[in-house]
């Protein structure tokens, strides 16, 4: 089973503004950014496979893997690539921030570092490769054998080849799809080798073939990390909003940290509830005006998209306001 | 529009949620037929001693279920995130409080509260026991198929408060309902969070099987025969 870093997770917790530095478009699509202290004290440690919370305009919260050098505390460096279906956290990325702009950021956070092992074998699609720069890096640091397959679409496509290209002692597979086609999995993961820990970061299909391939494998040989679009971490409680009680008229405000269910509590509210935790689904409220942020993790997505209902014990406001069938 | 068994949060049922929602679905089903059985036989002879003895296994479960979320949290609790630490730890609470609130609806029917595990709710417990025992998420699993098997015996009981009167029980299962869909929802996230191989999915499925067996009997009218002629 998983076991939890409290320390990391506390760590992650707190923001930071943090200065652009940097910019650079190191592929099609793909923009490296490194971030400083304003002040230039040094930014908290950090271990291969972390990543940090990028807070961005609208109450979005994207994560993005550290692929710079961990033992660099003067910067961070992050590669983000721009989704084309992006609801505003990559595009914001990619069009709006400038040189010397602020960004505020929470962690490093790390669900996927690197345990010990006598050899290693990355798998790496697309954008996948962030979080695997830095652990070859450390892999080559102490002299172990280490294996790469990075694919991507193109070779234009792929980012931070000249990075991995200085990076010395192991065995380096560039698979650009258009070239050699996909990446030759049987080949590398025809066997079950104990001695060699694999780690894979990529595409939804790419995880998905991974796994398979190693399903009769030990458990805990294989380690994923998924860049799936942000569910929970977009619940920071930042931000107060106005709420309209439709049958009363009456007009309360939500502030930063509080839940929009103990306010109405407060006011003399009584809203049907359980978990207070977006789970069980009974503090459901209609919503007649306004656009609510939906932090719970049992509305459908359809009906969270209609926005016709809301669970008041964790979700929020988009808008400014909200009215509530209350 | 809120359905707890859609809960988020995790990818580890993916495999064998169809699987999974079979079995609740059956529970669920045998749990209303059971509870309906008992209520015709309670038409026919209101015996509010006899809603008591079918209430002492449902009084007898919540404070088990005390026990094992303690001992779940004491075992397995720290490979968990803290928020599932603390929701776990709310669950046992709200477990707490219905073991208070049921035991004040059997008194208030002349019926004595469950001190210790009555026979008809021994064969229900042992299988727990055993489940946490085996793998940290199968007495999760099990409990959750139980949990959900409850909310077949909600309509049936309603429906007979309103025959009957006993509006107080009614009231304790409105809001042990509401509970209940927590309960549910947050077993199964904490499944879907930490299942990772197929030998987790394997004891999940073990022990959702193994309580899909049990879960419903002490709703029926002859287990409550047996236990009132013990
Ligand atoms: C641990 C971690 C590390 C990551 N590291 C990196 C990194 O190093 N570099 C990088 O570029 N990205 C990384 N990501 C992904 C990144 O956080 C964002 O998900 C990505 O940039 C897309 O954000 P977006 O706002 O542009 O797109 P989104 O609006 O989030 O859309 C992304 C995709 O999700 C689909 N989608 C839209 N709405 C929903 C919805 N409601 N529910 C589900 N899916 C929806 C869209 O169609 C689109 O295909 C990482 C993610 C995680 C979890
Ligand atoms: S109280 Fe459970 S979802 Fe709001
Ligand atoms: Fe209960
Ligand atoms: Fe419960």
């Amino acid at each position: 089973m998983t076991t939890f870093d409290s320390c990391s997770l506390e760590q992650a917790s707190k923001l930071l503004d943090l200065v652009i530095t940097r910019l650079d478009r190191v592929a099609e699509n793909v923009l490296s950014i490194e971030l400083a202290a304003p002040n230039g004290e040094p930014l908290p440690s950090w271990q291969a496979g972390a990543h940090i919370d990028v807070l961005l305009p609208g109450g979005i919260v994207r994560q993005y893997s550290l692929c710079g050098d961990p033992d660099r505390t003067d910067h961070w460096r992050i590669g983000v690539l721009r989704d084309p279906c992006s609801r505003g956290g990559s595009i914001y990325v990619h069009e709006e921030l400038k040189i010397g702009g602020g960004l505020t950021v929470a962690g490093p956070r790390n669900n996927f570092g690197l345990v010990d092992s006598t050899r290693y074998l990355f798998i790496a699609g697309g954008i996948g490769i962030t979080p695997i720069i830095p652990m070859i890096r450390a892999v080559a640091g102490q002299r172990k054998p280490w294996t790469l397959l990075y694919g991507g679409r193109s070779r234009r496509s792929m980012a931070f080849l000249d990075d991995i290209a200085l990076i010395s002692g192991g065995e380096t597979h560039i698979v650009p799809q258009d070239e050699f086609g996909l990446l030759d999995l049987d080949r590398f993961l025809g066997r079950y080798d104990p001695a060699t820990a694999v780690y894979c970061c990529g595409p939804s299909p790419l995880l998905n073939a991974v796994e398979k391939k190693c399903q009769t494998w030990q458990a805990g040989a294989l380690h994923l990390e998924r860049f799936a679009p942000s569910e929970k971490v977009a619940t920071r409680e930042t931000g107060s909003f106005e709420v309209e009680l439709a049958r009363s008229g009456r007009h309360i405000v939500v502030p930063p940290y509080r839940s929009l269910l103990d306010i109405l509590e407060e006011n003399g509210c009584q809203v049907t509830n359980s978990c207070r935790a977006g789970i069980c689904g009974t503090c459901l409220v209609r919503v007649l005006s306004g656009v609510p942020e939906h932090n719970d993790d049992v509305l459908s997505r359809a009906d969270q998209e209609a926005g016709e209902v809301m669970l008041v014990c964790v979700s929020r406001a988009k808008s400014d306001r909200l009215v509530l069938d209350l | 529009m809120v359905d707890v068994r859609k809960i988020r949060g995790g990818e580890g049922l993916d495999d064998i949620n169809d699987e999974l929602d079979e079995i609740l679905d059956s529970v669920v089903e045998n749990t209303r037929q059971a509870t309906e059985a008992f209520f015709a036989a309670y038409d026919e002879n209101p015996d509010p001693k006899i809603l008591a003895a079918w209430l002492q296994p449902r009084a007898w479960r919540e404070i088990d279920y005390v026990f094992l979320l303690n001992e779940q949290i004491r075992r397995y609790g720290l490979a968990f995130e803290r928020r599932h630490i603390t929701l776990l730890a709310k669950q046992s609470f709200q477990e707490a409080e219905h073991y208070e609130m049921v035991g004040r609806a059997i008194e208030s029917l002349g019926g004595e509260v469950p001190v210790s595990a009555p026979p008809q709710a021994k064969p229900w417990s042992d299988f727990l026991w055993d489940c946490l025992e085996r793998h940290p998420l199968a007495a999760i699993a099990a409990w959750n198929c139980s949990e959900t098997s409850a909310s077949g015996s909600f309509e049936p009981t309603f429906k007979a408060g309103e025959r009957h009167g006993f509006d107080e029980v009614v009231r304790i299962y409105k809001q042990i309902e509401n509970d209940e869909k927590f309960h549910v929802g947050l077993g199964r996230q904490v499944l879907a969070a930490y299942a990772k191989t197929d030998r987790d999915r394997e004891e999940i499925l073990r022990a959702m099987r193994g309580m899909r067996d049990i879960a419903w009997k002490t709703f029926t009218p002859e287990s409550v025969a047996q236990a009132r002629q013990a």
